[in-house]
């Protein structure tokens, strides 16, 4: 049965057969992975066996190998949900908040010539400052937050006009 | 003869929130919590025997705001009030408001509050005191001649900082004399570029300085200890992260001089409760006082695992009134202790706070191990307070052993759904630098600045996994999203398990 992840931008396919083995499309050997009755995973290679942590919720799974994190997002139709905060690169011409919090700062207005790492947006979260930087030259075609208002990461907080 | 309180509560929330009902149980002494709006069912909150609501979740409406805590207080009865540490903790408006609607503070006085906070103001009080202070300017100055002559004084090399300060900006390390004229003016233009403001001033660089601090305790009847050191170098902007006692930079004769400087700064602070004396220790055993914390530190619990006291219980009986327990007149400290600070900040993508559901929530366990936790399983971190979730704290015969079962509970210690430091974390204490002790503060700078996961290695083996806890959901749960028109496995899975 094939399954499919975002990883770090990339879309990842892994066909797990007879249940017990993992294969990713290419010569690697195959993973053996269990899972317990009451949900603990782990990797059997003959008599030596590894526990691994991994739960999933909504769209995203997570993952502990050796104290190693990986996030994992199933693909969505829906392009836009969760586009700022999840492993998913998604359109650079819509700028997400890294995470939910209050805009401190606009350094943009609409027209404004971009490049990449150019500072737009400041977001304060968690008593922490977060800049919001443009990945592409172009210029700005909206802004949509104000200076105290509470982002999400599912609205894009500055929108761009990219060049090609 | 003072007797207990019978109520208190607790200003706070989190992991200190829990630590401070902890030592009440002990004493059996009734909780009061309090709670924001987004801390309703909160770890801290259900574990009072009282709990108020003090407002929405900005702090400044909550947890800052002295008038609804005093309210919470006075509606529940409460005898005293413990701030634990941030918050209103070093607040003297708090403590004074606490003692004016009489009101224990379980804390040190208004008056000796004020003082330390004010660094300019403590720190001739406590040059008075023949306390050493890093040698440097008394104030700014503008005049190049000014500055050498401070130099000369101070000897080089010397450090040149601007007074509106932060970020390494308008300073300058000078190891010469013919260097400082260009690194006046040098530093002068930076500050008035970064800050607007062109004052600077110059103290003496300690190279490779060791953060040394003081656990200090004193009663309302005379009695002033120290209760050792410990030693807090591994810091991350300015914020400790791994902490441990003993420091091992300070030998037992260095220990006795330190610890009488500590206790000479509180007695001249005029302080009560339990407090915190920082240092800045060089490799030549020169020692200079930086601050006094007027409250119960984060790092706390290493020493009560070496000296083998509770603090908070401490803290609580001197507030009742009661002289200091005997057995801290004649402490010794028993093997070694680290904590490490376990953030919700993402140690793989610049520290970045991580906020979410946690959905799986597995704490070590067994020999030499304690967790001060404010979080559980399903627990929901906000944008709204501190990251810190738990602090990991472990036990051991000696520097090494500690070190071992340290790397060992880290390893164990799981949460997913947020991201976090723990990784991070056992490589700091893995790395054979900090294994050899050379723990300075620009350790992490030195030896971690291009920290990363290693993914490589393991990606093939966490896809298999994710595939295997989704390929164990039913169908419906996992996308809580609108039906998809196109072909989409997720929607085909059957209930299943590996292995049948």
């Amino acid at each position: 049965m094939n399954f499919e992840f975002v990883y770090d931008g990339e879309t990842k396919t892994v066909d797990l057969k007879e249940n017990r083995f993992a294969t990713f499309g290419d010569d690697k050997a195959p993973v053996e992975i269990e899972s317990t009755p009451d949900g603990r995973i782990f990797l059997r290679n003959g008599g030596i066996i590894k526990e691994i942590h991994a739960v999933s919720n909504g769209d995203k799974t997570f993952v502990d190998i050796d104290g190693t994190l990986f996030e994992f997002t199933i693909p969505s139709d829906d392009v836009g949900a969760g586009g700022g905060a999840g492993g998913l690169e998604t359109d650079p011409s819509k700028v997400f908040a890294p995470m939910p919090g209050k805009v401190v700062k606009v350094m943009v207005a609409e027209g404004d010539p971009v490049e990449p790492k150019k500072h737009l947006v400041i977001v304060e979260a968690m008593k922490m400052e977060h800049i919001v930087v443009s990945k592409g030259t172009g210029k700005v075609k909206a802004v949509n937050f104000a200076v105290g208002d509470q982002v999400d990461t599912d609205t894009p907080i500055v929108e761009l006009e990219l060049d090609e | 003869m003072p007797e207990l309180f019978n109520k208190i509560l607790i200003a706070n929330r989190g992991e200190i929130a829990v630590r401070v009902i902890r030592a009440c149980r002990a004493l059996n002494i009734k909780t009061v919590t309090v709670y924001s709006t987004a801390d309703k069912y909160a770890v801290h909150t259900l574990m009072g025997d009282e709990s108020y609501e003090i407002g929405p979740p900005p702090p400044l409406e909550s947890y800052l705001n002295i008038d609804k805590i005093i309210d919470a207080a006075k509606k529940s009865g409460a005898q005293a009030i413990h701030p634990a540490y941030g918050f209103l903790a070093e607040n003297p408006l708090f403590a004074q408001a606490c003692i004016d609607n009489d009101f224990v503070f379980i804390g040190s006085t208004p008056e000796s509050i004020r003082l330390m906070g004010n660094k300019v103001e403590s720190r001739i009080k406590m040059a008075d005191a023949g306390v050493p202070l890093i040698p440097g300017m008394k104030s700014s100055g503008t005049d190049i001649a000014e500055f050498k002559k401070a130099a000369d004084d101070a000897g080089y090399p010397v450090l040149i900082k601007a007074a509106a300060g932060g970020g390494g900006k308008g300073m300058r390390v000078v190891h010469k004399p013919e260097d400082i004229e260009v690194a006046v003016e040098g530093a002068q233009r930076e500050a008035k570029s970064a800050f607007g403001d062109d004052t600077i001033y110059l103290e003496k660089y300690i190279i490779n300085p060791r953060h040394i601090e003081f656990q200090v305790l004193a009663d309302a009847h005379g009695s002033t200890v120290h209760v050792f050191e410990r030693e807090c170098s591994i810091q991350r902007r300015h914020q400790k992260i791994v902490e441990e006692t003993p420091s091992i930079a300070v030998s037992p004769e260095l220990r006795e001089k330190m610890g009488a400087v500590a206790v000479a700064v509180t007695k001249a602070a005029d302080y009560v409760n339990a407090g915190t004396v920082e240092f800045l220790l060089d490799p030549d055993g020169k020692f200079y006082f930086l601050e006094m914390n007027t409250r119960i530190q984060v790092e706390h619990p290493i020493t009560e695992e070496v000296a083998g006291v509770d603090l908070v219980v401490e803290q609580i009986r001197i507030a009742s009134g009661f002289p200091m327990s005997d057995h801290f007149k004649n402490l010794t400290q028993r093997g070694h202790a680290i904590e490490c600070r376990i953030y919700a900040e993402d140690a793989g993508n610049n520290f970045m706070p991580s906020i979410g559901k946690i959905l799986m929530y597995k704490e070590p366990t067994g020999p030499g191990i304690r967790v001060d936790s404010g979080v559980i399983q399903d627990s929901e971190v906000g944008i709204d307070y501190d990251p810190i979730l738990a602090k990991l704290i472990v036990w051991g015969e000696d520097r090494d052993s500690a070190r071992a079962r340290m790397i060992r509970a880290l390893n164990e210690y799981k949460i997913l759904g947020i991201r976090h430091s723990i990784k991070y974390l056992a490589d700091i204490v893995a790395h054979p630098k900090f294994g050899s002790g050379e723990t300075y503060t620009n350790f992490i700078e030195t030896n971690f600045s291009d920290w990363e996961y290693d993914t490589d290695a393991n990606l093939e083996t966490a896809l298999a996994a994710a595939a295997v806890v989704n390929g164990r959901q039913k169908p419906t749960v996992g996308s809580g999203q609108a039906a998809q028109q196109n072909y989409n496995p997720w929607l085909t899975l059957g209930a299943w398990r590996i292995g049948e």
